[in-house]
């Protein structure tokens, strides 16, 4: 489906049914979670193939947490399928478990323990003797920058460092499928940008990735294909391209100097058959279908005697993806 | 190892195997490790262990000190000072702090972040678990020690038993740490905070110490208290530790201690897995 790079003619993982899920690493199917009334996920459906980055988008409380949990096996699904690197989640935690890694909202280290020893503990659990458990925590450490800091308690680390720390130690088992749940979350922009190259890496020898995210600059950024999640429910997904060309409707953004004249456009502008929104302070956002439209709204602007003092001209980005759908599937709940 | 290296590119990173790079761990190695780590922990910062030997040295000083110059009860043991008398019945009180370290000890667990990562691990829930109780089961053992080596050089504590039999007393007082620590770990399992935790010691574990032989023979409490005293599973603990440490009848309610505890240690463990399990 696209141009990444696969690992040489990996061997396929026991378990993996030569019918049907073929190189799908993650899939869901009609995945459900209810608490008691409320639908934490409503049938999710997705297929992450081997080697791509799934970005799952959604504000708080969209459910993306919840179906990290269930695809990590900590959280039975209500109903539904879900197969991660071919095996059922109901049927073999385990042998999922030894197969993923996980960085969590927050840093799931040791923080007693020194950022060594958090290496050594998980290579350890994961069946390592002690002398591979030592050489993997160092190799690790040297590819994640972490050698100085090594020796010193992870509590002690900043955050930008304990969520690198977080991501080693996720790799310790060199897994095939790789959660991200939110990495990025209150990390400052150069260990932001740190964290999505040491992704990318990853990705190009072949791990597979879901990654979820509010940033829609990060999914822009890393993954192949993106889904939209919304009160549970996936309510877009596509590549980032289709997903804009399909919903992302290109806006104008007028800037106004007084509030009367921000309402005065507005009236104006629906007068015209525009659908404007306020924007940020004093400004107003009106989609357009074509380009056209722009000498349409300059017309109506001067008929209703309102001058913009600026005028700006926008494609379309994910946010404006992701606003669109979040508003139309508020306004289907309501309904 | 299965692992490769990647060329030097930054950033350089291992390529994940169609086979796991490591081969898996048995629960013992689980238990094994993880014990490790809570050890190094506690090593690491010895203050918890000492911390926990204030009370119990305190408690010491004040109660021979102060009831001793009360003039002994009418069924008091002869020949048994009070010092003799009440060592065994602080051993088992430490016995049961110790326990309740346990419990908030799993707690920090789960607050720490390793317990979210042991989750998505191929770990059995079972074996933090179980490294939580070995290392109750160790700082008792330590602090056991301690006072008894302090009672003995310091305060004067000659026990009559041989050493065999102060050795068997130290180890039914393990035993009982043991199965306590595992109630509390269940506690800690359910109830996710040291508050609450450290509430349930307090209601439980105070008012059945002194509503048992711990600190005077039970035919000498108020008739309702000997009462209490007499079904409280701690007299049961407490007596038996006391016949094999001194050499005094008490020595049948070692069988009802040993079956007590290991009732309670059965029931804890379950329990504690059942609750662990939940999702944090």
């Amino acid at each position: 489906m696209n141009g990444l790079h696969l690992p040489p003619a990996p061997l396929p993982a026991p378990g993996v049914s030569a019918a049907g899920s073929g190189d799908l690493m993650i899939e869901a199917e009609g995945v459900s979670k209810v608490y008691g009334t409320v639908h934490a996920l409503d049938s999710v459906s997705l297929a992450v193939p081997r080697g791509t980055v799934l970005g799952l988008l959604g504000h708080n409380g969209a459910g993306k947490t919840t179906l990290v949990d269930i695809l990590t096996t900590a959280l039975p699904p209500t109903s539904g399928r879900a197969r991660v690197a071919g095996y059922d989640v109901a049927d073999k935690p385990v042998e999922i478990r030894r197969r993923i890694g996980l960085t969590g909202q927050f840093a799931s280290v040791d923080a007693q323990l020194s950022g060594y020893d958090n290496l050594v503990l998980i290579a350890r659990l994961l069946g390592a003797g002690r002398r591979a458990a030592r050489v993997r925590a160092r190799e690790l450490l040297e590819l994640f920058r972490l050698t100085e800091v090594a020796d010193r308690r992870a509590s002690s680390y900043s955050g930008g460092l304990r969520r690198r720390l977080d991501l080693a130690v996720s790799l310790v088992g060199a897994p095939e499928v790789l959660f991200l749940d939110e990495p990025t979350t209150g990390l400052d922009p150069s260990s932001r940008i740190n964290l999505w190259e040491i992704v990318e890496g990853l990705v190009e020898q072949g791990t597979t990735v879901l990654l979820t995210t509010q940033y829609l600059e990060e999914a822009d950024r890393l993954a192949d294909r993106i889904a939209v999640l919304s009160a549970g429910r996936v309510v877009a997904a596509g590549t980032a391209p289709e997903l804009k060309a399909t919903v992302g409707r290109r806006t104008v953004t007028l800037t106004l100097e007084t509030g009367e004249d921000v309402s005065a456009a507005r009236t104006a502008l629906r007068g015209a058959g525009f659908a404007p929104v306020d924007g940020e302070a004093r400004t107003v956002v009106v989609p357009i279908d074509a380009t056209r439209e722009i000498a349409d709204i300059i017309r109506s602007l001067d008929q209703a005697g309102v001058e913009a003092s600026e005028l700006n001209f926008g494609e379309p980005t994910l946010d404006d993806v992701y606003l669109t759908l979040a508003e139309q599937a508020a306004g289907r709940t309501r309904a | 190892m299965t692992t490769q290296l990647a060329p030097p590119l930054p950033p350089a990173v291992p390529r994940p195997a169609a086979v796991p790079a490591f081969g898996g761990s048995s629960l013992l190695t689980q238990i094994r490790v993880l014990t490790g780590r809570s050890l190094r922990a506690m090593v690491t910062d010895p203050g918890i262990v000492l911390f926990g030997l204030i009370q119990p040295v305190v408690i010491l000083f004040v109660l021979t000190q102060v009831f001793s110059k009360m003039g002994m009860p009418p069924h008091f043991p002869d020949g048994v000072s009070y010092l003799d008398y009440v060592l065994p019945a602080v051993l088992v009180d430490n016995a049961a702090q110790s326990a309740m370290q346990s419990g908030v000890g799993l707690v920090e667990d789960q607050k720490n972040g390793i317990v979210a990562r042991l989750r998505s691990l191929p770990v059995h829930p079972g074996a933090l678990l179980a490294a939580r109780s070995l290392v109750g089961l160790v700082r008792s053992a330590v602090q056991v020690a301690v006072i008894m080596a302090l009672a003995m050089t310091v305060l004067g504590y000659s026990p009559n038993g041989g050493a065999a039999e102060l050795a068997l007393s130290a180890g039914l007082t393990l035993f009982i740490s043991f199965s306590l620590g595992w109630a509390f770990i269940a506690a800690g399992a359910w109830l996710r905070r040291a508050e609450p935790l450290q509430n349930l010691a307090l209601i439980v574990i105070f008012p059945l110490m002194f509503a048992s032989s711990a600190y005077v023979p039970v035919a000498d409490l108020p008739s309702w208290l000997g009462a209490v005293a007499s079904v409280n599973p701690l007299t049961y603990a407490i007596d038996a530790t006391r016949a094999l440490a001194l050499d005094v009848p008490g020595l049948d309610h070692a069988i009802p201690a040993v079956v007590i505890c290991a009732v309670i240690a059965v029931v804890g463990m379950i329990t504690a897995v059942r609750g662990f399990r939940r999702p944090l």
